[in-house]
């Protein structure tokens, strides 16, 4: 059964109806705080590490089909496994050296001088050199 | 050029899907609600059309648009054109809020939507490849797939990359790479302008859905509380298929309450179609396919007068909306996508389904989630509903109480789906809780703030239930 409201229950509603809006306020100031502000903006830190390291070695590889992979190891091996697929779509880059044309991806260290297994066939600076396996089919 | 030409046509697409639920409505909430769904089911449309293209080897995809235009447009003028369709505002839904707390209400949507609008604008021009590993590693990876493979655009879905899901349904890749096609190159703007359109949809078609249920302050308020959340805005510009799930979502639910309550089948097909377009974008969308399904059937079955030939009409509608996309995602699930991992050990499922820990971490995650999903500073909104819920009014009609009873089954069994996932996840189960329940709640956030304001009143005519 519905009953009128009273004078009270009016006014508390209004009171907390106006405390609601101001939690939603509260975020509204997160959300600003949390933008990145226009004097931070930095460079795509996503273009740098992918589309314009691999632009290069792109040029050379097949328009399709499957490559190989090798990395550094540690925390940001995936990460820059994963852009380097991102980088060389529509070829699928598969992380293993057991293909005639490997990618080595080494951003933040020397390249090795040998790897093996593998020879090294060009080297097209930072960190990224293209290698060939003479034991894969 | 060639993008405004994609654009029209894609809207072009998404009006035709939408027009014949919308013939006769008139006013200004109700443009904006169809153009919502016009904009979003023609991006929908849009992926359909190019991986059809794809798949039939129809080189010029501006010539499978054309097809796709003219064969909907037929189908429009054959059928024949029924009665009109009302979607002007609920009786109920006037405000009559007090003047100092409406302009308190007015500058909060105000200052909401100016700051969503800042904080997308400058989430887009710091992150333009998607901010976060699933928008370059997944999303953005399989459009690429898609535009750069020309013939060979099967090569995406190799096994060699288990990582960037290839069984992912397609819609997010296919409609940016349908628009890649058009440009001749594979422009970072065109997921940052998708994402920011789903998003902005989103919350206007909130806005429209509520206020045809329960007038402009409810509207108001919904779409306050959605754009002052935090992690809404954070998705937005992230380039992940969350907000265009949530957009799905949110017209699934707003389609089967208007569709029910108003005791339309051609909002009901449309709601059906929702759940569809919801099942072509993320894997998720297909556990709230089935829970529209037999939370419609659940909702007849419990209420009085039940299963009637004019009800299962109804249920029957929403099914034939569905069952379009249904077919096309078998076909995808079954001759393209490689096979999911979540289903692959039925030993191992039977063991976690009897581990009864596991029950309960997730039962302790759904309730840290609950208060935190969202990002919100202080107070979490998701304890300020419920306030809000026991200090005003909440009465429904008849006919809305039955559109609701089927609203919150769907949505309530989704939720308990998710539920059963975590339960079964071959992932390592913190792992996999940590990195997507909350995603997933923010999906349902748009349809909870969609459910709740249209069942609390703000009328000050006060009545109090009891």
């Amino acid at each position: 059964m519905d009953q009128i409201a009273t004078g009270g229950t009016r006014r508390k509603r209004k009171l907390i109806l106006a405390i609601f809006i101001g939690c939603c306020l509260l975020s509204v100031i997160r959300i600003v705080r949390d933008a990145p502000g226009p004097s931070r903006i930095q460079l795509d830190d996503v273009a740098k590490r992918s589309d314009q390291r691999f632009a290069a070695v792109k040029l050379v590889l097949p328009g399709r089909g499957i490559i190989g992979y090798v990395g550094e190891n540690g925390e940001s091996s995936l990460p820059d496994y994963y852009l380097t697929q991102y980088a060389l779509a529509p070829l699928v880059v598969d992380r293993s050296i057991q293909h005639k044309f490997v990618v080595g991806n080494f951003p933040s260290l020397q390249v090795p001088s040998s790897l093996p297994g593998l020879r090294k066939v060009e080297d097209f600076g930072n960190g990224v050199v293209l290698l060939s396996n003479e034991d894969a089919r | 050029m060639w993008l405004i030409v994609a654009v029209i046509l894609c809207v072009v697409l998404g009006y035709l899907v939408v027009e014949p639920a919308s013939s006769g409505a008139r006013g200004g909430i109700a443009a904006l609600f169809y153009s919502c769904l016009a904009l979003c089911f023609g991006i929908g449309m849009f992926s359909v059309v190019f991986l059809l293209a794809r798949a039939l080897n129809i080189v010029h995809v501006f010539k499978a648009d054309l097809m796709a235009v003219t064969l909907l447009t037929t189908l429009r003028l054959v059928a024949r054109r029924r009665r009109k369709l009302n979607l002007d505002p609920d009786q109920t839904s006037n405000s009559d809020l007090p003047k100092p707390l409406r302009l308190l209400l007015i500058a909060a949507f105000a200052i909401s939507i100016c700051v969503a609008a800042y904080a997308l604008a400058v989430r887009a021009i710091a992150h333009p490849h998607g901010d976060g590993w699933d928008a370059f590693a997944i999303w953005n990876l399989h459009a690429r797939f898609l535009f750069l493979g020309e013939m060979h655009w099967r090569d995406g879905f190799s096994s060699l990359l288990p990582w960037s899901h290839p069984d992912y349904p397609p819609l997010l890749p296919g409609a940016i790479a349908h628009l890649w096609t058009y440009l001749d190159s594979d422009a970072p703007a065109v997921p940052v302008a998708l994402g920011l359109g789903f998003t902005a949809a989103t919350a206007a078609f909130l806005y429209a859905s509520i206020a045809i249920r329960r007038g402009h302050d409810s509207a108001m308020l919904g779409t306050v509380t959605l754009l002052s959340t935090p992690f809404f805005i954070e998705q937005g510009a992230a380039q992940y298929a969350d907000i265009p799930l949530a957009f799905f979502f949110l017209a699934t639910i707003a389609l089967l309450n208007l569709g029910w309550s108003r005791g339309s089948r051609r909002l009901l097909v449309l709601a059906g179609l929702a759940a569809g377009f919801a099942a072509w974008t993320k894997n998720e969308g297909l556990l709230l396919l089935l829970s529209a399904i037999i939370g419609q059937g659940l909702s007849l079955l419990l209420e009085k007068p039940s299963v009637g030939p004019r009800n299962l009409r109804r249920l029957a509608a929403s099914c034939a909306g569905a069952a379009p996309l249904l077919v096309l995602i078998a076909w995808y699930k079954q001759f393209l996508a490689p096979p999911g991992d979540l289903f692959a050990s039925p030993t191992s499922m039977v063991a976690k389904l009897t581990t009864f820990s596991r029950y309960w971490i997730v039962l302790q995650w759904y309730g840290k989630e609950f208060l935190r999903f969202g990002g919100w500073w202080i107070v979490p909104l998701t304890v300020a509903l419920p306030v809000l819920y026991f200090v005003f009014p909440h009465g429904q009609s008849e006919e809305h109480r039955m559109a609701l009873r089927a609203s919150i089954w769907t949505l309530g069994l989704t939720v308990m789906g998710y539920f059963a996932i975590y339960v079964i996840t071959p992932n390592e189960l913190y792992w996999h809780l940590r990195f997507s329940l909350n995603r997933l709640f923010l999906a349902a956030w748009p349809s909870v703030l969609f459910l709740f304001f249209s069942c609390v009143s703000f009328r000050s005519a006060d009545k109090v239930s009891n």
